[in-house]
């Protein structure tokens, strides 16, 4: 089972300290939100859990073994990392997409026309990056790093471009996929985070603010005081899919 | 996708056929197929001996700029970048233009190929120092050096050329090579030649994945399991290698790195598997074809490859550049 642990994590871009004496330990199974204000650090600290950025000061660490240590096939075979930014310089389509996520760890793989069905993706095979719709691209995205089944999934505001149906099917997807895998998600929707995620990790200002299970978040002082929001909680009907705050 | 590079196959073999038969005194195809088959006269044989080997090695040297340049764009992921506005070809010709006029006591050969894949490699540092390798360069900051580095080292090379020059060096053969031109190699040359190609090729074939997942832009490379900036390197270094091959066999041949790789990916897509072969192929056809113009448009002289591609290439240029430009 997939551990990831950070230790003492800082990082500075000149004068400005973008994250700071972050320490964090997470284990599979979970689905983990990591939450925060506008610039609190949370890209930063995935790009560090990721590898993609080396820190300042503090070391990241996957399984007990340094990040540092692993070459970058076995990153890119034992994790699935979904950067925020994604603009490809060709126009790939979205069957070659998949396959060059796939082909990380080929040996594990589903064929790639396999990959396309379950993901709902077999009509938009031949289908350019140039002629997709936001949520296309974040659903072709998503193949694309699952495609391996990653023990490890580091997700950067992965529902941002899709509307509320798509960005609720794929909460649900995380979730049933973090019942055999470590989920670590960057989010701006406090409900969903509170609904699906196991644990919530609360940056703010480059520090770690609170990390709580999920059930406990709401009622902490820090949680509210973060935003800078006074927030109402209500129960959803069962029958209901989402509840909306009417002004 | 077999049939479209039956299509640049048959492309290369009618340019090929152009060369063949374009020149100072035009070869009917009959000619060509008499000479071939061995016959003995005058014509035949010159046809052999003289212009064929010339054809085949423009259409290498093609091969090899195409090649050049679909890595140069992949690295850079810019359908603009190119080996010779970004002033690797100009290093290339430092190195060669060095290797020519001092005499370093070095074996002549060795020394010419040694000193332009130094300058190749170290031009397409200096720019991608300048412009940045990280995310994705953008455009106007990749030319803008490339221009800047190819322009100072086109000064170096003429500064070179003023002082080093005495009665003992050729300097006439230094000057075609600024201007791009294809010598008529001997057979050895051609052996050489051609194994350069097919190595060039495979090598090319073995940074295709890396090349593809870099197109994703770093951070998704880097997610896919590549490490970005070592394969760059790595990249750069197989593309200064052709790069300076290309020079050292044509000169500098201006665009033909920019043309060969932009059809063969609007004609074979994206993938750098089938970019590689299908780029080459269409550099091996353009340049037999410019090559066979710069013999037959002012008979008896000819025209420097250079201005023939640089012609034909420029307003190409202009034309993508203004459609990217464009909001």
């Amino acid at each position: 089972m997939m551990r990831v642990a950070c230790q003492g994590l800082g990082v500075s871009a000149g004068d400005t300290v973008l994250l700071d004496n972050v320490s964090l330990s997470f284990t599979a199974p979970a689905l983990v939100g990591i939450l925060g204000p506008n610039g609190a650090g949370k890209s930063t600290l995935l790009r560090l859990l990721a590898g993609y950025r080396k820190p300042d000061r503090g070391a990241v660490s996957w399984n007990g073994r340094p990040l540092s240590n692993w070459t970058a096939t076995e990153r890119g075979a034992a994790c699935g990392y979904c950067p925020q930014q994604f603009e490809p310089a060709w126009n790939y389509a979205v069957a070659e997409i998949v396959r060059l996520g796939r082909d990380r760890r080929p040996g594990k793989a589903a064929p790639v026309e396999a990959i396309l069905a379950s993901n709902g993706l077999a009509d938009l095979a031949a289908r350019s990056w140039s002629q997709l719709s936001g949520g296309e691209r974040a659903r072709t995205m998503l193949a694309a790093t699952l495609a391996t089944k990653p023990p490890l999934v580091l997700a950067d505001e992965p529902g941002a471009s899709l509307d509320m149906r798509h960005r609720l099917a794929l909460l649900e997807r995380l979730k049933a996929y973090a019942g055999a895998a470590l989920v670590i998600v960057v989010m701006h929707d406090l409900d969903l985070a509170l609904r699906f995620c196991d644990r919530l990790v609360l940056l703010d200002g480059g520090r770690l603010a609170a990390d709580r299970a999920a059930g406990l978040m709401l009622d902490d002082p820090v949680f509210t005081a973060t935003f800078g929001l006074r927030l109402q909680a209500e129960p959803r009907r069962a029958d209901r899919d989402w509840v909306i705050g009417l002004g | 996708m077999r049939h479209r590079f039956l299509i640049l196959g048959a492309s290369l073999a009618l340019a090929l056929l152009f060369g063949a038969a374009a020149g100072h005194d035009w070869a009917s195809p009959l000619k060509l197929a008499s000479a071939l088959s061995g016959a003995s006269d005058m014509e035949s044989r010159l046809l052999l001996v003289w212009r064929l080997p010339r054809v085949l090695a423009a259409a290498l040297v093609g091969a090899l700029l195409g090649l050049g340049g679909a890595i140069f764009q992949g690295v850079f992921r810019n359908p603009l970048a190119e080996p010779y506005l970004l002033g690797a070809s100009g290093g290339a010709a430092i190195g060669a233009t060095l290797a020519l006029l001092v005499p370093l006591g070095l074996p002549g050969g060795p020394a010419l190929a040694g000193l332009s894949f130094l300058g190749a490699w170290g031009a397409t540092w200096l720019v991608l120092a300048v412009s940045g390798l990280h995310g994705r360069p953008d455009t106007a900051g990749l030319l803008l050096a490339g221009v800047a580095v190819a322009a100072m080292l086109g000064a170096l090379r003429s500064f070179l050329m003023l002082a080093l020059s005495d009665d003992s060096v050729n300097l006439q053969v230094v000057l075609s090579w600024t201007l791009g031109g294809i010598q008529t190699p001997d057979l050895a040359g051609l052996v050489l030649l051609t194994v350069l190609v097919l190595a060039g090729l495979l090598l090319s074939l073995s940074l295709a994945r890396g090349l593809d997942l870099l197109g994703l832009g770093d951070e998704q490379a880097f997610a896919f399991g590549l490490d970005p900036v070592r394969f760059a390197r790595r990249a750069v270094l197989v593309g200064a290698g052709i790069v300076a091959a290309a020079v050292a066999f044509g000169g500098l041949v201006a665009f033909v790195g920019l043309i060969a790789p932009h059809l063969a990916r609007w004609w074979i897509g994206p993938r750098h598997r089938a970019l590689m072969p299908a780029s080459a192929l269409i550099g091996a056809a353009l340049v037999a074809f410019c090559d066979g113009i710069a013999r037959a448009v002012l008979p008896p002289a000819e025209i420097p490859l250079g201005l023939v591609t640089a012609l034909i290439g420029g307003p190409f240029f202009l034309l993508l550049l203004a459609r990217r430009l464009r909001p």
